[in-house]
């Protein structure tokens, strides 16, 4: 008799965290595959849907880099916080109270009208900063767990914002539920190159700077100290209430920009369903990157690149919309349970009895 | 027309509250093993949709439902193997489960939307005559419903006052000390997210078979997220769990009321206060450190013997 002994490994080498990783997005990718096939496609159609299409025909490509900006956004988002092990699950709230900032300002002329596209900017990452800061500090000061608070915040901003659009926001001209529609001067500007916008800019910046604060600056090495051990953290003197609280409000700011770019860049109004589907997506994309700011750009345009994929599959293919959702899942599923291997190792030990 | 109105109101509550007990009842026993289940929206929807693949393909109501069980069973393995045996963040593993779950429910019910099933009806008419007129219509609700409240009943009644139930604590307050007392803290918590799944499960088939009686993608709407909070707002305690059930229930229940009395009312502010509510319990909760004692210690902590905590 054999029995498995699990031992946590103290420190793992580069290359089996790569091996891992590798290892678990290739067994993803390959059950997905196994599972379109059996779905009625073709080796070939997948080739041509999953690289063909989405990154080298114009249009696919203008698709997955629309769509990547606000991916970027909140992918960042959950990555800051879980940098100080922080889980925000409310991007989706943290996103629809930035847009809604956002679209109130150019609706009640706050600001001189040249400066309204940066007031609606600054305006939505307080309004997401807010939005995640308030659970940060429910959780440093009421012991509030902020998986549970975030998410809440999620239902919350949706039914304001509902509220809004069926009230008091209510288009003027034809009463359907939207905002109405932003000056030219309050959206951001289009690039040419299809719907992609200039939001681009600011999400490949935020990334940038991301990575300087986690990586270069003061506090993102105060956050790692807090995210190892908080108790030894604040013994040496990190203020690390303080930090995480940053970090997260940080975080909101994030995604309520991304609300910014889907309102100004996308839409040019508040609509009704701008802040669909954003929460698993950005922790996929977070834990793929491994929290890494850079790692999200790379993470969150092969997600992008999956959904326009997911989009031409449904109209030639007729697949459901639900199967960018199941591939992500079952990537997610290979690669975290793949790190297991990476933090445990397992011997296999004789017990006693077929010893003796 | 307000008494009617009462009356009315009164009368589709249980069946509202029905499936957030259930969840919530399900979700109270993972937590109380110290495992945080955030799947459980995906285990309802597929067991949901299955139990209407079911009987739609002819089963009866309660082939139908035991299906759905068997479905929301596999997804809740699928989640023990991560968080239990696996040690995956339990956060991290529950958010895999719920995108599994809902993806795979809208793929497996793609072609049969919105197809009316018979489901479970209600108990037969005249059962409650005996009862005062007022009540009638809050009795006159299906089995399915009066046994989620029975099972909360006895979920609390073992959780509290069984051996069991004991080591079930032992295990979500100090694995280590379980452990050290003899207590196999992975069966335990693999067995109270199986135990928690089946009622998951039944909550998603009442939705299918006793709510809808058809299936439409994302019908779960979020119930399964707000079990999740309404643990919180229950205390970890399944009695407790009735009263949160019935005060979401009731303002679900008041929405198509107040819609087809043409009332003019802010609809999205009242669907926002249980919401709210749950948030205010968390603040004043933590204000007054009341409650926050409540949750279990080791929610959330992965245990494994040989490693020093």
């Amino acid at each position: 008799m054999r029995k498995p002994i699990v031992s946590p490994r103290l420190a793992a080498s580069p290359r089996l965290a790569a091996f891992t990783l590798l290892g678990g997005l290739g067994a993803g990718l390959l059950i997905s595959a196994l599972f379109l096939l059996t779905q009625g496609l073709g080796l070939s159609d997948l080739a041509s849907q999953f690289l063909g299409y989405t990154f080298t025909d114009p249009e696919g490509l203008d698709q997955t880099l629309t769509r990547a900006i606000p991916l970027i956004l909140v992918g960042l988002s959950v990555a800051v916080c879980l940098r100080v092990k922080f889980w925000n699950i409310g991007v989706e709230g943290q996103l629809w109270a930035g847009a809604m900032a956002a679209t109130a300002m150019p609706l009640y002329h706050i600001g001189p009208e040249p400066l309204h596209l940066w007031i609606m900017c600054v305006a939505a990452m307080l309004g997401g900063g807010v939005w995640c800061g308030v659970c940060a500090l429910a959780r440093l000061r009421l012991r509030a767990n902020e998986v549970v608070t975030t998410l809440l915040m999620n239902y919350v901003a949706y039914m304001l914002a509902q509220q809004l659009l069926y009230g008091a926001w209510r288009n003027p001209e034809d009463s359907f539920p939207v905002s109405r529609s932003f000056s030219p001067d309050e959206c951001l500007a289009l690039l040419g190159f299809g719907h992609v916008h200039a939001g681009i800019f600011f999400a490949l910046g935020a990334a940038l700077f991301c990575w300087w604060l986690c990586s270069l600056s003061r506090v993102g090495y105060m956050a790692r100290a807090v995210a190892a051990n908080p108790l030894a953290a604040r013994a040496v003197g990190v203020p690390a209430g303080a930090v995480v609280l940053l970090m997260a409000t940080l975080g909101g700011a994030l995604s309520g920009l991304a609300g910014f770019t889907i309102v100004s860049g996308e839409e040019h109004k508040l609509t009704q369903f701008i802040g669909n589907d954003f929460i698993f997506p950005s922790i996929v994309i977070a834990y793929l990157a491994r929290t890494s700011p850079l790692g999200v750009v790379v993470a969150a345009v092969a997600v992008a690149a999956l959904y326009t994929a997911g989009d031409s599959l449904k109209a030639f293919y007729q697949l459901p919309g639900a199967t960018v959702l199941t591939i992500q899942a079952i990537l997610l599923l290979c690669v975290c349970c793949g790190e297991f291997l990476l933090r445990y190792r397992v011997d296999w030990v004789k017990t006693a009895k077929a010893a003796a | 027309m307000i008494p009617s109105l009462l009356a009315a109101w009164a009368a589709t509550i249980p069946s509202f509250a029905a499936p957030f007990l259930l969840a919530t009842v399900g979700l109270i026993i993972n937590e109380r093993a110290g495992v945080m289940n955030l799947g459980a929206e995906g285990i309802m929807a597929v067991a949901a949709v299955t139990a209407v693949l079911i009987n739609l393909g002819g089963g009866g109501a309660g082939v139908s439902l035991l299906g759905g069980v068997a479905a929301g069973l596999a997804l809740s393995a699928v989640f023990a193997v991560m968080a239990v045996l696996l040690r995956v963040d339990q956060v991290l593993a529950g958010l895999v489960t719920f995108a599994l779950g809902i993806g795979i429910s809208g793929y497996v019910g793609d072609g049969s939307e919105n197809q009316t099933i018979s489901g479970i009806s209600q108990l037969p008419a005249g059962a409650f005559t005996w009862a005062p007129k007022p009540l009638t219509g809050v009795l006159d609700q299906d089995v399915l419903t009066y046994a989620a409240f029975a099972a909360a009943i006895l979920v609390w009644y073992v959780i509290e006052h069984t051996a069991l139930g004991l080591r079930l604590r032992a295990v979500g307050e100090d694995a280590p000390a379980a452990d050290a007392a003899g207590v196999n803290v992975a069966v335990y918590r693999a067995g109270a997210v199986l135990a928690g799944g089946v009622l998951c499960a039944v909550a998603g088939a009442h939705l299918s078979l006793v709510g809808s009686h058809l299936w439409v993608n994302g019908m779960v709407a979020g119930r399964g997220w707000i079990a999740v909070a309404m643990v919180t707002l229950a205390r970890w305690n399944a009695l407790r769990a009735i009263a949160a059930a019935l005060l979401f229930g009731a303002i679900q229940a008041l929405v198509p009321q107040l819609l087809s009395s043409g009332l003019n009312v802010p609809v999205y502010f009242i669907e926002m206060s249980p919401y709210l509510a749950t948030l205010a319990y968390l603040v004043l909760a933590g204000m007054f450190a009341k409650g926050a004692d409540a949750q279990p210690v080791d929610l959330g902590r992965p245990y494994l013997r040989e490693e020093r905590r």
